[in-house]
């Protein structure tokens, strides 16, 4: 059986630094898995690759069997590979509500001339979804926000509306990047939780990238370790950790 | 001092300011809306008033077929416009869209045979006969003058340019809170946020730019009916200015500010037309002509200083990152 995602030998360099050296990687459905590697090790350029942010110079992408290495962003996140940004990116001067509305697929209203003609599919459809909504809000503790602009929310709070918004695009394949990074302890508990649960209770598979390999030690199925562009090693997590090549890429760089 | 009593005088500020709501309209779609920075708004104007003219003076077509083809036309300007230069960075596109304004208004002032070249519309028709894409529209604005019982042209062009200029107000200010306007502040606020939830910026951009460059158009239309004669020189890079200062003046990112900015714009502008007491008359008039925009351009820097939100903007959203 092939994985839910597949990259293929995926190049992309910057000036004459190839950022991105011929990485190979799976993601089986229903997993949590993390890639993770040093600062500068390529993965935040794979990640923009395989969301279709950055274009690769060779080299494949395959979600579910077709290939999307071709695709420009929207097409990749409607097709169910919904990335996030190492910063939370909220839409600050919208309603922390119309933030998580917005992420809705199928909606008609969308459409200029939909509002138009036929508003009555589109107001059906924003009443499911602003029901959604709230559901989503209330999961990451939000609701009373919900009428708040977005900019008023706190680092971490905006993290936990990306959740939202991500979980709200109903997506088949999570891609988080780094979404412990500058949380404090208590919160990254509780992202973490929401990690888990995307694909306990939502059944989403999650690819998880991460600098720091101890953080999603606990809560991966397989990690694969990237280092100057390539995937040095993959598999479960006690492996990968005692394996000689990550220990020697990490001692290299981390203190 | 007298013609600041007069009716008809306010009536055609009342006139112009409504044009300018209809143009800067546009501009609130592609700005406040989608976040575009276009600076040679003008340029769709220009389109529509001289593709009306040249329609109905050269091919003979009815003016009532020409208006809409001509915001068409204004349309389809910003789609090419648009499909060459939306992948660019915004203050790359910026500059790109003063340059177009530019390139329309040479094309107008230089290309005769088809714009009656510097002379304007009066050259329509070629150097020997006088020609007139207006006489249709002035019938229409008797007819309505006398079903009205209106007491002057005035008057009855002020209510046709409002009544349109209102109607479109509303029609933008409801648009910006269908599914459709979420996805455009979505763009506004953060692209890439909006493309990694699935939304085809670059097609929504597209959009914009063709409504606003289409209500540029109606004020084209509206700016050729009301003068009866216009040349290249109408369309200058400052009338696109004039529509910024009306927006930020009224408020960015809200419908109903647009026509506030261009009342108060339109009574700035043609108040310090009557700078007839001292200090002034110290100046001789050319002089007192150049400092009448000063007047003007300090009244816009004061209000930025003191209301950089414009008269109905909210201030705390102007704070937020």
């Amino acid at each position: 059986m092939s994985a839910l995602l597949e990259v293929r030998d995926v190049v992309r360099s910057f000036g004459g630094v190839r950022a991105v050296d011929g990485a190979s990687l799976d993601v089986e459905a229903a997993s949590i898995t993390s890639l993770i590697g040093p600062n500068g090790a390529g993965k935040s350029t794979l990640f923009n690759i395989v969301s279709g942010f950055l274009r690769a110079e060779a080299g494949t992408v395959s979600l579910e069997g077709r290939r999307i290495d071709r695709l420009p962003p929207h097409r990749i996140a409607r097709a169910g590979l919904v990335r996030t940004f190492q910063t939370a990116r909220a839409l600050a001067r919208m309603t922390v509500l119309d933030n998580v509305v917005l992420a809705a697929p199928r909606q008609p209203g969308e459409r200029l001339v939909r509002n138009v003609v036929g508003g009555r599919a589109t107001r059906r459809r924003e009443q499911e979804v602003r029901v959604r909504a709230h559901e989503l809000l209330e999961l990451v503790r939000l609701d009373g926000h919900a009428h708040a602009l977005a900019a008023t929310l706190s680092g971490g709070q905006r993290k936990l509306l990306d959740f939202a918004r991500v979980l709200m695009t109903e997506p088949r394949l999570v891609l988080l990047d780094e979404p412990m990074a500058g949380v404090n302890p208590v919160l990254r508990g509780e992202l973490l939780e929401h990690v888990v649960s995307l694909r306990e209770e939502h059944g989403v598979t999650v690819l998880l990238v991460e600098h720091d390999l101890e953080v999603v030690m606990g809560v991966s199925d397989r990690v694969v370790v990237m280092s100057n562009g390539a995937v040095i090693a993959s598999g479960p997590p006690d492996g990968v950790r005692s394996d000689a090549r990550v220990v020697d890429a990490y001692l290299g760089v981390e203190e | 001092m007298s013609v600041l009593t007069s009716g008809e005088f306010w009536a055609f500020v009342g006139v112009v300011a409504g044009i300018y709501t209809i143009l800067t309209l546009g501009l609130q779609i592609e700005f406040g809306y989608a976040g575009l920075l276009n600076f040679g708004h003008v340029a769709f104007m220009a389109i529509g008033s001289y593709t009306m003219a040249i329609l109905v003076v050269k091919s003979g077509w009815s003016m009532w077929l020409a208006a809409p083809a001509a915001v068409v036309a204004s349309a389809a300007a910003g789609v090419v416009l648009g499909l060459a230069t939306l992948r660019l960075r915004a203050d790359y596109f910026a500059i790109v869209t003063i340059a177009l304004s530019e390139i329309v208004r040479y094309v107008a002032t230089n290309e005769d045979r088809l714009t009656g070249g510097s002379q304007g519309t009066i050259n329509l028709a070629g150097a020997e006969e006088a020609s007139d894409y207006n006489s249709q529209w002035q019938r229409f604005q008797d007819w309505f003058q006398g079903a009205l019982h209106l007491g002057s042209k005035d008057v009855a062009m002020l209510l046709l340019v409002w009544a349109v200029a209102l109607v479109l107000t509303a029609l933008v200010a409801l648009s910006i809170r269908t599914p459709w306007g979420r996805v455009l502040r979505a763009i506004r606020e953060d692209e890439d946020a909006a493309r990694s939830l699935g939304k085809n910026v670059f097609a929504y951009k597209l959009q914009a730019l063709a409504l606003g460059s289409a209500l540029a158009g109606v004020a084209g239309l509206f700016y050729a009916w009301q003068f009866a004669f216009f040349s290249p020189a109408d369309f200058a890079p400052l009338l696109t200015f004039f529509a910024w200062m009306i927006l930020i003046l009224g408020g960015v990112g809200r419908a109903w500010a647009v026509p506030v900015g261009a009342l108060v714009f339109g009574v700035i502008f043609a108040g310090t037309r009557f700078f007839e007491f001292a200090p002034f008359t110290w100046f001789d008039s050319a002089e007192r002509a150049y400092l009448r925009l000063m007047v003007i351009g300090l009244v816009l820097i004061g209000l930025i200083l003191f209301r950089p939100q414009g008269l109905l903007g909210k201030r705390e959203e102007l704070v937020l990152e």
